[in-house]
Formats: structure tokens, C-alpha cells, sequence
């Protein structure tokens, strides 16, 4: 069984942000208005966020790309009451949208905060309607939601590797985000073969992991950046 | 002896079923429309989704929580202390115990349903009877709501059948009602042994269970690992703050309805005087509690939990963090402790502002930690809409027209163990007393004594 | 209504109880259940199942003694108007 997971190379990301915008296209990700998001009820699978280090005037801005973790030991799939988030056999964190009931319980132990609700019925400009991706399917009210590691890619990649006959090869099946990134500093495989690339990366010593004293084993690496 | 002869002498306590005034129909109105003003709303937050209430990322929990964890920390005044208050015998208890099981059954029920009201989903619920998870501190929550809610209502029936049969007797309709819930009392003397022993297993299991609601209620934030909620902690501190609003609900229902009904021949000053003791204690151990979670968590200084400490102290909760502080300590310690503020208007006070205090708490607990997220996000603001208000309003309409409801059918004060308590508590006190003293005292003595 | 509607309804009223109490009681064990076969947390369970099971099927019994111990000890008068 592969387990997949993230390489995030903090050096090369410019935090341009293209990863997000590429994830909320690909995912059909509601799009709020302004007053909404000036609510905190933005939805973004992949964030961005901004970390200050260090004091005025002598501050350094960080950028952190920041999708769900998929922790492999995560506090949102044991709190949820009808198993509507899980750690699946390939170590992908899933949502279950027609099981979910909103209670919203995942979202509060989620030491990541990554998971966002539907706080209304998902709605799109006329434009963009007829642009949805057919392969993720739509949120109704009152769910919550969040990255999947485009799971719908890993099916295809799965499908495209059977209609070759030929197992999964390293870079069949990468998310959106790590297509999009324009400095090619998000890397994507399987943790468990030790020859891919993020296997590889995730050894170096620039690696770190975000909150790694909580012990979710998220498996989301990022590598600090070189002065 | 029949039922009519002994409930003569009671008749006040019958008064508010076979007499209704025109008050009590301007009360249920009232109460029916906020209900319905509510209910309203609350068809619209089905109907758009729940982005009509202030909610948002990251403070994904709000008032429905929080009232939540208020409401069914009042219903612990009821079972709780009135379990207490008949297992040490005290004897004082025979005219509250019956107000304090009403108001768990019905508040308990209103707390159970606000996580409803939560969800986003509310038509799946029937997900947690098909495919719930034990493991999930949310079913542990409805296990032991379940259980309580059951336990207490039986609590407060079994108690109330001899009072049933007596209206009953007394011919009150509709007749049929009291027939039927009477289940053939007759007062013979075995049956009050059933009764009695029945009650008596009850009283004793009814203690474990309340503990164990607020506890796991407690255990929703404390089994996460959030700055602010992971504290071993929680479970003793909801619970000792449960016990201490519902005594003060208990106390504020006891007022009005005394006034309401004119039941001052049963509802003493003394009566008031030792609950408010009660509070008084509770009050100090809510402060103590208060300090000890916040002191580890201050002298423990870990950066993600002092962002939420000082969210509270000094930030943008501060003005309700003090708020609460002086409404659930300062206030009632201050009245509560002096023999001349001890008096009904000064506990009445007292137990509202312990009321406001023990929401604010809630309100403390469930906000800042989920504005504070770990990582590099904006802190979260979290401003109530009007459906979330017209809720919790609608909450505490179907409380007091619960209430009322009650005091319509049934005697808020138990008619049968005042009787007894006429019949047989002096000559068991002065009983009990004689086994404490070191020397034997002469049937003399006694009656020298009492007079 | 008539004393034997009454009596049926007091029947019903314990029976539904019962079925109540049991229909919980499957609840949890149907979740034991489910948690197995998730490979959930199994002890949690289990000690919220051991506990409830019994204590629904105890409240249950409390009510079923005292209703039949009430009919039991009433003095046999039945034209008595508090016979039932
Ligand atoms: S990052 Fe949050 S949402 Fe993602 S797996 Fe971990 S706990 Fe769950
Ligand atoms: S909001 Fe949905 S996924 Fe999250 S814990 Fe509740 S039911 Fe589970």
C-alpha cells in the first residue's frame, strides 16, 4: 500500500499563491462574496499562510502553503460521530459529503484548522457554472469539507496505470497544486517507496513538519528555506 | 384516611391546578409567541443553512454550544440535589425536591436538543442511530443525555404518584389523566414500601449519572487537543459549575413561584437561607477551580495556550472574563456571606447574576480557544445574529412555559411528603438525635426540649 | 373513559417503556457493533456499552416493580373510585 504525502520546499515557494487558486478551480471549490469573507468564511482547501518571525523592524515574512496534513494519526477522524472524515488505506484523510451532518465537531479538533464548512448552499458566478470539474462531486449545505489530495486524480492515474498494464509510477498521480506551482516547490509521491523524490527530500535535513510536537504525524513535510 | 380529608389542609398547593387566572393565559401567550418567533427563525436557518447565524471559521462553535453546555448544566440542580438532599435526610428538602426534578426534566430535554439546532445537517441525524461511533465523545454526550433524561423523569414521576392519587381522589380534571398515571395508589402501607424502596435505588443511581453527563459534556473539549480545552481538569469543573447555576435557577424558580402561587406557608425564609448556603460554598468552589485551571495554564506558559489566556485577560474577552469573575464570585460571596444581604431579594440577585456569570463561563470556554487558532491565521471574531438570540430567548420560553405547564397539572410541592413530614419527621429527628448523643435521652427530655 | 381503556393504557404505557429501553439497548450494541468493524477505538466502547446497557434495562425495571408492585398491594375494592 503507497502512503501518500507532501514535500513543500519553503525555499523555492514565492508565495505567489497559484496553488491555491489552481486547487479551488480544480475542486470546485465555492467561491463566497466579500462580505462573507470578510466573516472568516472563505473557503480555501489550499491557505496561505503568513508567519511574522522575529521583532520589528528586523522581520522576516514566511509563507506557508498550507493544504490538510493528512496526519496519519488525526484528531479529526476519532471525534467524528458517524465516520463521515477518515484515514483511508492509503493514508489520504477523506470526506464523506452525503454522510457528514455538520456538526462541525472535526472542524474544532483540527489543531491545523484547516476545514471549512458550507455555511450556505456552494454558488459559483453564471460563468463558471458550466466549468465545474465533473469528477468532484458537489457540496450541498452544511457539510464540511477540505483538501482530499485531489483523490479523484489518484482514481484516474489508478485507471490510466490498468489500461496500460503497468503498476502506479512515481508522478502519475499529482494534486492539482503541485501541477500549478510555477517554482516547482511542492513535490507529491509515496512515502513508503523509499526511491521517489519525496521520499528522498523528506530525509534531508531541511525537513520539518508543521506542529510535529502534537503528535498527528501529518504527512505534509516542509523544507526550511537556506539563508 | 382519604385523599380529601388529608389534602384539606393543603389546599394552597392545589390551587394553581383547579384555579387558572387570566395571567396564566397572558403567560402562555407570551411565551407561545416567542416560541413561535423562534421557530420561525429557526426554519430559515434550515431552509438557507447556517450561515445565518454569526458562525464562521475559526470559531465553527457558537451560542448553540455554549447554551448547549448552560442549559444542561442547570439541569443538575434538580436530580442532583434533591438525590443529595433525600439521601442525608435532610429534612428541610420535602418542599424543594419536587421543583428541582421539574426543572431537570424539562431543561435537560431543551440542552439535548441544542445540538440539533448546531447541526448543518439536521435531517441526517438518523446517521448516529445507522452508523454513529462510540469512540466519538459527541455519542458519548447522547448516551448519557439519554440516560439521564430517562432516569430523572422516572425520578420525578415515582415521587409524584401518591400526589397524583390525591387529585385523583380530590375528583380534579380531567379525571382520566389522573387516573391513568395514578397506577391504582391507594397509600396502603406495602405499597408505599414499593414506593419507597424503589425511590430510594433511584436516588442513589440518579448521583453517578448526573456526575457522569457533565462530566463526558466536558470531555467534547477536553479530549481534543486545543490550547485552552485539553486539561484534565474539565470533567470536576463543569461539573461543580453545573451544580452551582442549577442551584441558582433552582433558587430563582422557588422566588417567583412562591410569589406566584402564594406558597410562602411552605417556602420559608430557612428554606432559602440554607440553599443559598449551598450556593455560597458552590460559588467558592467554582473560584477555586476557576484559579487552578488558570494558574497551571499561567505558570505553565506554553505559547499557544497563553495566546488564549490573555484573550481572556486582557484581550477582546477580557471585559466578560471579569464580567464573570465578579458575577460568579465577587457578587455572590459578597451577599451571600453577610447574615443581613442573606435575605430573598439579595439571593434573588444573587442567583441571577450566578446565572450570567455561569453563561459567561460557558461562553469563555467554548469562543477564545477557537479563536486562537495554533497556526499563523487571523484571530477569529465571533458576533451572534439574531437567529442565534431568538434561540436561546425561544430556549428559555419553552423552559418557563414547561414550567408553568407543570404547575398546571401537578403540585410543584410534594403534597404526600409534607403530610408525612407533619405525621412523622419530628419523632424520627428527635429519634435520630437521640443516636448521636453520647447519653441516653429520656422520652422526657424530649418533649421538655420542645417545649 | 372507562376504567378498562385506563388499564390498557397503564399496560401500553409500561410496555412502551420496555420497548424503548431495548430498542436503546440495540442501539449501543449495534454500535459495538459498528466499532468493531471500523477497528474504532474498541475499549471506549465497550466501557460506555457495559455501563449503559444495564442502566436503561435497570430504570426500566424500576418502573415495571413499582407499577406491578402498586397493583399488587391495593386493598381489592373495586368500587372504590381510587381503585385504579
Ligand atoms: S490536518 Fe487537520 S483535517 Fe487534516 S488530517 Fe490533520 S487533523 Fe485532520
Ligand atoms: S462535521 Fe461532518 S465530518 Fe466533521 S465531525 Fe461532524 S459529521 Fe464528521
Amino acid at each position: 500500500m503507497p502512503r501518500w504525502g507532501m514535500v513543500i520546499d519553503l525555499n523555492t515557494c514565492t508565495g505567489c499563491g497559484e496553488c491555491a487558486a489552481a486547487c479551488k478551480i480544480e475542486n470546485n471549490v465555492a467561491i463566497v462574496g466579500p462580505e462573507e469573507s470578510d466573516m472568516g468564511r472563505t473557503m480555501l482547501w489550499m491557505d496561505m499562510l503568513t508567519e511574522y518571525e522575529g521583532e520589528y523592524p528586523d522581520v522576516k515574512i514566511r509563507y506557508i502553503p498550507r493544504p490538510c496534513l493528512h496526519c496519519d494519526d488525526p484528531p479529526c477522524t476519532r471525534v467524528c460521530p458517524v465516520r463521515a472524515t477518515y484515514l483511508n488505506d492509503e493514508g489520504i484523510v477523506a470526506q464523506i459529503f452525503p454522510q457528514c451532518i455538520g456538526c462541525r465537531y472535526c472542524m474544532a479538533a483540527c489543531p491545523y484548522t484547516v476545514k471549512s464548512f458550507n455555511w450556505y448552499r456552494p454558488e459559483w458566478p453564471d460563468t463558471m457554472e458550466s466549468a465545474l470539474n465533473p469528477d468532484v462531486s458537489a457540496r450541498p449545505a452544511g457539510v464540511v469539507e477540505k483538501c482530499t489530495f485531489c483523490i479523484h486524480r489518484l482514481q484516474k492515474a489508478k485507471e490510466q496505470a490498468a489500461a496500460e498494464n503497468r503498476d502506479l509510477r512515481d508522478g502519475d498521480y499529482i494534486p492539482a497544486c503541485a501541477e500549478a506551482c510555477p517554482t516547482k516547490a511542492i513535490t507529491f509521491g509515496d512515502f513508503e517507496d523509499p526511491k521517489t523524490e519525496v521520499s528522498r527530500l523528506r530525509r534531508t535535513a531541511r525537513a520539518f513538519r508543521l506542529l510535529e510536537e502534537l503528535g498527528t504525524e501529518p504527512k505534509v513535510y516542509y523544507l526550511y528555506e537556506v539563508e | 384516611m382519604n385523599g380529601n380529608e388529608i389534602a384539606a389542609k393543603d389546599d394552597a398547593l392545589f390551587r394553581s391546578i383547579e384555579y387558572t387566572g387570566k395571567n396564566f393565559y397572558y403567560a402562555v401567550g407570551i411565551f407561545v409567541t416567542v416560541i413561535a418567533f423562534a421557530a420561525f427563525l429557526y426554519l430559515g436557518q434550515i431552509i438557507s443553512g447556517l450561515g445565518v447565524t454569526g458562525m464562521a471559521q475559526p470559531v465553527s462553535w457558537g451560542f448553540y454550544i455554549v447554551n448547549f453546555v448552560f442549559f444542561i448544566g442547570i439541569s443538575h440542580a434538580g436530580t442532583l440535589i434533591s438525590a443529595i438532599l433525600r439521601l442525608s435526610k435532610a429534612e428541610w428538602r420535602r418542599p424543594i425536591t419536587r421543583m428541582a426534578e421539574v426543572i431537570t426534566a424539562i431543561v435537560l430535554a431543551i440542552g439535548g436538543l441544542h445540538p440539533i439546532l448546531d447541526l448543518g445537517q439536521p435531517g441526517r441525524i438518523w446517521h448516529l442511530a445507522t452508523s454513529g461511533r462510540l469512540q466519538s465523545p459527541l455519542l458519548w454526550d447522547v448516551t448519557s443525555i439519554t440516560a439521564y433524561f430517562a432516569a430523572s423523569t422516572v425520578y420525578l414521576f415515582l415521587p409524584l404518584i401518591p400526589d397524583i392519587a390525591i387529585l385523583r381522589d380530590r375528583g380534579t380534571k380531567p379525571r382520566w389523566l389522573y387516573q391513568f398515571l395514578s397506577w391504582g395508589w391507594q397509600g396502603t402501607p406495602k405499597q408505599h414500601k414499593v414506593l419507597d424502596r424503589t425511590i430510594n435505588i433511584l436516588m442513589i443511581g440518579v448521583i453517578p449519572i448526573a456526575v457522569s453527563v457533565h462530566t463526558v459534556i466536558s470531555y467534547i473539549f477536553a479530549m481534543t487537543v486545543q490550547p485552552g480545552w485539553h486539561s484534565t481538569i474539565f470533567g470536576p469543573y463543569f461539573v461543580v459549575g453545573a451544580i452551582f447555576s442549577g442551584i441558582a435557577a433552582l433558587l430563582i424558580v422557588m422566588i417567583v413561584f412562591r410569589r406566584v402561587y402564594h406558597l410562602e406557608n411552605y417556602l420559608k425564609e430557612i428554606h432559602f437561607s440554607y440553599l443559598s448556603i449551598l450556593l455560597l460554598i458552590m460559588s467558592l468552589l467554582w473560584f477555586y477551580f476557576t484559579f487552578c485551571e488558570y494558574l497551571t495554564t499561567h505558570y505553565g506558559n506554553e505559547p499557544d495556550e497563553m495566546r488564549v489566556f490573555f484573550y481572556k485577560f486582557s484581550g477582546d474577552f477580557a471585559p466578560y472574563f471579569w464580567a464573570m469573575i465578579v458575577c460568579n464570585f465577587i457578587i455572590p460571596v459578597a451577599i451571600l456571606s453577610n447574615k443581613k444581604t442573606r435575605k430573598i431579594k439579595g439571593i434573588l440577585f444573587a442567583s441571577f447574576t450566578v446565572l450570567i456569570g455561569m453563561w459567561l463561563e460557558r461562553l469563555i470556554i467554548v469562543v477564545p480557544s477557537l479563536a486562537n487558532p495554533r497556526l499563523g491565521y487571523p484571530t477569529g471574531i465571533y458576533i451572534p445574529s439574531i437567529t442565534e438570540w431568538a434561540l436561546f430567548a425561544g430556549g428559555i420560553a419553552v423552559f418557563m412555559l414547561g414550567f408553568l405547564l407543570f404547575a398546571k397539572f401537578f403540585p410543584l410541592i410534594s403534597v404526600w411528603e409534607i403530610q408525612e413530614g407533619r405525621a412523622s419527621s419530628i419523632k424520627e429527628v428527635a429519634h435520630r438525635l437521640r443516636s448521636y448523643l453520647p447519653d441516653e435521652l429520656e422520652e422526657d427530655d424530649i418533649k421538655k426540649a420542645l417545649h | 373513559m372507562s376504567s378498562k381503556t385506563i388499564k390498557f393504557l397503564q399496560y401500553a404505557s409500561i410496555a412502551w417503556i420496555w420497548i424503548f429501553v431495548l430498542s436503546v439497548d440495540i442501539w449501543i450494541i449495534s454500535l459495538l457493533i459498528v466499532a468493531r468493524r471500523l477497528h474504532d477505538a474498541i475499549n471506549a466502547s465497550v466501557g460506555i456499552g457495559i455501563i449503559a446497557i444495564p442502566l436503561f434495562l435497570l430504570i426500566a425495571s424500576a418502573l415495571t416493580y413499582v407499577f406491578f408492585g402498586l397493583q399488587k398491594h391495593r386493598e381489592v375494592d373495586e368500587t372504590r373510585h381510587g381503585s385504579l
